[in-house]
């Protein structure tokens, strides 16, 4: 209560009353009940059955399972209605799209159907056979025929449905388009990126070991790899000088705490304190340095790796150079397209409902999925009334604090043309200002290297 | 050992006075045990549901501060608006609780504990020093799981799924530091637990079924918690397996599941080789099952508790037993389609696709079975049949989504969308959880000798059937126009924001129905100790439970000789009797035996049980020291 004294209110509404004013009323409402169920405690069972009163609560409990039967349509008829209508189907804008949807809708039509009509029986049962004191159930303990009948109908029924998904997903799934283009999606915490093969048609290669603050998808880039290796080398050289200084360093976090103490400092101060004293405990049992050299060991192991992928020439052959890494997707109404995902720190999940598409990406494994947009951007604006409205592709995999807010805005135009228009706008990879500096072998027909200035 | 021996032994033991200790907290009689895990279970399943309506707080007015998002979760709540990443907390912890905790331990460990010796006709478990165990290492489970919540970098926080990378890297977010290493120790003793209990409870029911206890005449009940503990032996050793390949992977610098990562801030990690998705299939070789592990028992409740307050026999009583054997089965077989877009063979996502959908036949077999018992019953609504009716709604409702959910093709479009949501809370949430309710508010007469109060019950029962829809159903439509799960908030998306105002009716909603459980807990506690004195056999029912003593405290369940078996458990109505209810124990002299059930058509069968006892089970019996 008090923080909420603190803050100021930027609502008109008080939030503080809010919630204290809800849990009162239901707890009013709450006592109300418990009076009401005290005063009115319809006989209880065992004088029923001893005592063979006709309690009227299984009367009532019939009544309200035919309101609740009632009204319970009622809803879903309403949901079908006003929020049945955002359901994303019938408006696909992927080829695919039309087969799920088709799919979609056979299961729902089967499934509709047997909702509706187990749930009638189940409370139209409870309203037409409650308790009278004159009955007798009927002794009836099985019927094998029936039995038989809907266990084979629903087989019946889901063999379908099994057939029908089958050929849906074998054709989602089989991407062997040979005029597919394919662009490549990366992952990370908490973006997305997307990339371009340049005018060669080839994407670079690259791997987890390249990635830096500049170069963020680890491309095979000279330059930047060289960079890379500088300062880890640099980095590694400044963790030994710790590690050679550790003795030192020990002694003076231990002068600090006794310092620290002697002042009496520890109450006004307790968060200065806490990390003192955990330095000072850390150098001490010789975590520090463990930490130091767990850090070093990791950093070499990278500049091993580099270094045997640096020797590889076909890894650095300089297809990747004119790559466009780009921070939305342009899609090229009617053309096929893979896309081939990759992530580098934790499972991602490439989500694009208009698109009925989705594919994890996993650190260390390359996924894709294929599909050809059909819809676009400004058709589906004109469609939805909404000239503001965008695709976008979600991250659909638990992967962070971020997680809800990682996503990438897709744009699907109408020709060629246009897409043209935008790659070349964008910049390419390479940085050429370190290009000239890295002794090449001028193996690839190379085209007039353009000694462009530095764009980044 | 005869039953006589057993007897004397008990009038011995009968003898001296229990300790405090011993009879309430180090108890070995499966009754206290029993009561043990329902009351930690019906506490666990508070505090997850408070955790649910804190984030549903959230999601419902994410602009809106809470004084009690402050009051509670103090620095994870500065503001009175909860910290994205302890967001992620809390559902992580509400689902491991709630499927863990509540609806494995909770359920199964409450119902399986009272109901095996009680309707099998045995004096206590085969082993009550592991049903011992069992409670406590489930206990310390919870607290540790607990606690976790409590430390400075937060509890866990990748779902309750805890799929590496993300679990795995203590730099990817604050929750898998410390939190994650706690989440892991709770689950393994919570392992532990569920082991010991399981192997007791299969001992029980293939040994200590008493004369005449044939497995043909066994409750459904029994029967169910008899798969279940099958499906829990055979599968939660493969969670313990990939929870300590992912204890390597965080605290030794194994590769299991790590391979190729650069974290931000950090650099490129050292470990290669290893695969994520390597411990999805672990995780869902036990994950699938474990769903079947919460609803079995669930619909062996529902079973005894229709067929009783139907006044009819269940319907179909080895179309059930065989039922619950293929989806037993075909549970183990299943959990690819868990993981349709990891990127798996396109055909093997097809093989998973068709077993899925194979289970569910014998599921609808069950429903048309239910439906057929309350065809032309004698319907008595106490609070128990209106919880089990209530499951088999929501068994019906969430069962038919997963028809989608298992076509392979259009999980494409669902999976990790609000419309998984919907269907899992449905089918195993809710229908677990009123079967959980039904059972207490059934055997609670045999647990504590009194009767809980019914119209509070029909309260309970009404407000949280229809809050319960309430809050689930507008999530299929939801996740149908793909909105994903696991968001903390969806303002930032513009297409989502149509939602806002749903999201406002499901927190209310299910505000409501929290509240609504505190009727359930007043109405619990209360009768603990004021409740009316029940009857014998409150009920009019058949199982043997009920001729056990319910006013005394018995350890060994039956002062005298165990009860004899004569037929089967759902002879209700007889036209050829008076009552409408015929228990097992009582012997037909007179009956003629003119039914069509082939059951009664079997004389009573004294050597069968005796006849059972292979070299195997002696060999189990002596193991478990029952001599
Ligand atoms: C008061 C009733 C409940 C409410 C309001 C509620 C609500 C929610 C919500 C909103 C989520 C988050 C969904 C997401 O963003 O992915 C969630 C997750 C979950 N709930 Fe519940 N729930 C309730 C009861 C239950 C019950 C009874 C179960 C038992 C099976 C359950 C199991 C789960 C699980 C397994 C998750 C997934 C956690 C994760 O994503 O890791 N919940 N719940
Ligand atoms: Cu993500
Ligand atoms: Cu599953």
């Amino acid at each position: 209560m008090a923080a909420a004294d603190v803050v100021e209110a930027p609502q008109e509404f008080n939030p503080s009353a809010w919630d204290w004013n809800t849990i009162l009323t239901l707890s009013l409402i709450l006592l109300v009940i418990l009076v009401i169920a005290r005063a009115f405690d319809i006989g209880s069972l065992t004088e029923k059955i001893s005592g063979k009163r006709i309690v009227s609560s299984h009367k009532i409990n019939g009544w309200i399972a035919i309101v609740f039967l009632v009204l319970g349509l009622i809803g879903v008829w309403y949901e079908m209605v006003y929020h049945g209508k955002y359901v994303m189907v019938g408006n696909a804008a992927s080829e695919h799209g039309a087969t799920y949807d088709s799919m979609f809708m056979w299961t729902f039509g089967f499934t509709f159907v047997v909702f509706i009509v187990t749930e009638v029986l189940l409370f139209y049962f409870m309203f037409r056979y409650s308790y009278r004191e004159d009955r007798k159930a009927l002794y009836y303990f099985h019927n094998n025929k029936l039995e038989v009948i809907w266990t084979i109908v629903p087989a019946i029924v889901l063999t379908f449905l099994v057939l029908r998904g089958f050929n849906t997903w074998s054709k989602i799934t089989s991407s062997d388009n040979e005029d597919a283009q394919e662009i490549e999606v990366f992952a990370y915490q908490f973006g997305w990126k997307a990339r371009y093969a340049g005018a060669d048609g080839k994407f670079g290669d690259n791997s987890f070991t390249f990635i830096s603050g500049t170069n963020p998808l680890g491309l095979a880039v000279e330059g930047s790899v060289d960079e890379l290796t500088q300062s880890l080398n640099d980095e590694i050289a400044a963790l030994e000088a710790l590690v050679a200084s550790a003795d030192d360093s020990a002694a003076v976090w231990k002068a600090r705490l006794v310092n620290f103490e002697a002042q009496g400092r520890q109450r006004a101060y307790p968060e200065e304190y806490k990390k003192i004293r955990e330095m000072a405990m850390d150098a001490e049992s010789g975590a520090y340095v463990r930490g130091l050299e767990k850090e070093i060991k990791r950093k070499s192991t990278n500049v091993k790796r580099i270094a045997k992928f640096r020797a590889d020439e076909k890894m650095f052959n300089k297809a990747g150079y004119d790559d466009k890494v780009v921070t939305e997707i342009v899609l090229v109404k009617n053309q096929p397209y893979v896309f081939k995902f990759r992530a580098r720190d934790v499972i991602h999940s490439a989500y694009m409902p208009e698109f009925r598409a989705q594919m994890n990406c996993v650190p260390g494994m390359s996924t894709q999925f294929a599909f050809t947009p059909i819809k676009t951007t400004d058709e589906a604006r004109a469609e939805k009334g909404n000239p503001e409205y965008d695709y976008y592709l979600y991250c659909n995999k638990i992967c962070g604090a971020a997680h809800y807010n990682m996503k990438i805005k897709i744009t699907v135009v109408d020709n060629q043309a246009q897409y043209e228009s935008w790659l070349a706008q964008q910049a390419p990879v390479v940085a050429p200002v370190e290009a000239p500096a890295a002794p090449v072998a001028p193996e690839a027909p190379a085209a007039p290297e353009t000694p462009a200035v530095a764009i980044n | 050992m005869s039953t006589a021996a057993l007897h004397a032994e008990h009038e011995a033991h009968h003898e001296h006075k229990e300790s405090f200790i011993s009879k309430y907290v180090f108890s070995m009689d499966h009754k206290m045990i029993s009561k043990q895990f329902l009351i930690t279970g019906i506490i666990m399943g508070m505090i997850g549901m408070i955790m649910s309506l804190l984030f549903r707080l959230q999601l419902a007015w994410p602009d809106d501060q809470f004084s009690i998002i402050e009051m509670l979760l103090g620095k994870w709540g500065v503001d009175g608006k909860l910290d994205p990443n302890f967001y992620m907390g809390l559902v992580t912890i509400h689902g491991t609780i709630m499927v863990f905790y509540v609806l494995t331990a909770g359920l199964s460990g409450t119902f399986s504990n009272l109901l095996i010796p009680l309707q099998v006709g045995a004096r206590d478990m085969a082993s009550p020093f592991m049903n011992m165990l069992s409670y406590w290492f489930f206990f310390m489970s919870s607290v540790v799981l607990l606690i976790s919540v409590g430390v400075e970098t937060g509890p866990a926080s990748g779902g309750w799924t805890v799929y590496p990378p993300l679990s795995a890297l203590d730099k990817a977010m604050p929750g898998s530091g410390l939190g994650m290493t706690l989440w892991l120790v709770a689950i393994v003793l919570f392992i532990v637990s569920s082991l010991l209990g399981g192997i007791n409870y299969i001992s029980t029911v293939l040994n200590q079924r008493t004369k005449g206890m044939s497995m043909n005449r066994m409750p459904l009940t029994i029967w169910a918690f008899f798969f279940t503990a099958v499906l829990g032996l055979l599968s939660f050793p493969v969670l313990l397996g990939a929870g300590l390949f992912l204890i390597f992977d965080r605290s030794f610098g194994t590769s299991f599941y790590l391979s190729d990562i650069y974290l931000e801030g950090v650099g490129a990690l050292e470990n290669i080789g290893g695969s994520p998705v390597l411990y999805q299939h672990l995780f869902w070789f036990l994950g699938h099952p474990e769903v079947y592990i919460i609803l079995m028992p669930a619909l062996g409740i529902t079973s005894e508790v229709i067929s009783n307050n139907a006044r009819k026999p269940i319907f179909g009583y080895t179309a059930m037993i065989i039922s619950l054997l293929g989806i037993s089965f075909l549970s183990f077989i299943v959990w690819g389609h868990h993981m349709f877009i990891t990127g798996m063979n396109p055909f093997l996502g097809s093989v998973f696709m068709i077993l899925t959908l194979i289970i569910a036949v014998p599921s609808a077999v069950k429903a048309f079975n239910y439906l057929t018992t309350l065809w032309r019953g004698n319907l008595r609504f106490t609070p128990a049949m209106l919880f089990s009716i209530g499951l088999v709604s929501f068994f019906i409702s969430g069962g038919l989504t997963g028809i989608y959910l298992g076509n392979a093709a259009l999980d494409i479009q669902m999976h990790d969308s609000y419309f998984v949501v919907a269907h899992f809370h449905l089918v195993m949430g809710s229908a677990a959880i009123f079967g959980m309710f039904a059972g207490i508010y059934h055997w609670f007469p045999r647990m504590y000798g009194r009767m809980m109060n019914n119209t509070l019950g029909y309260f309970h029962f009404w407000i949280t059937f229809i809050t319960a829809y309430l809050v689930f159903f507008p999530m299929h439509f939801m996740g149908l126009a793909g909105v994903p799960r696991r968001y903390y908030q969806f303002t930032l998306v513009e297409d989502f924001d149509v939602w806002v105002d749903v999201n406002k009716l499901i927190t209310v909603s299910a505000i409501i129905a929290g509240f609504a459980q505190l009727l359930f807990l007043y109405n619990f506690f209360i009768s603990i100790f004021r409740g009316k004195k029940s009857a014998q056999n409150p009920w009019g029912a058949n199982t043997l439970e009920w001729t056990s003593p319910i006013d005394v405290r018995l350890h060994g369940n039956w002062p005298g000789e165990l009860p004899t078996v004569y037929r089967g458990p759902y002879e209700y109505s007889r036209p050829d009797r008076e009552e409408d209810f015929f228990p097992q124990h009582i012997p037909d002299e007179s009956a003629p035996e003119v039914l069509e059930t082939e059951k009664s058509k079997k004389a009573p069968a004294e050597k069968e049980a005796e006849a059972e006892t292979s070299v195997f089970f002696a060999a189990v019996k002596r193991v478990f020291g029952l001599g």
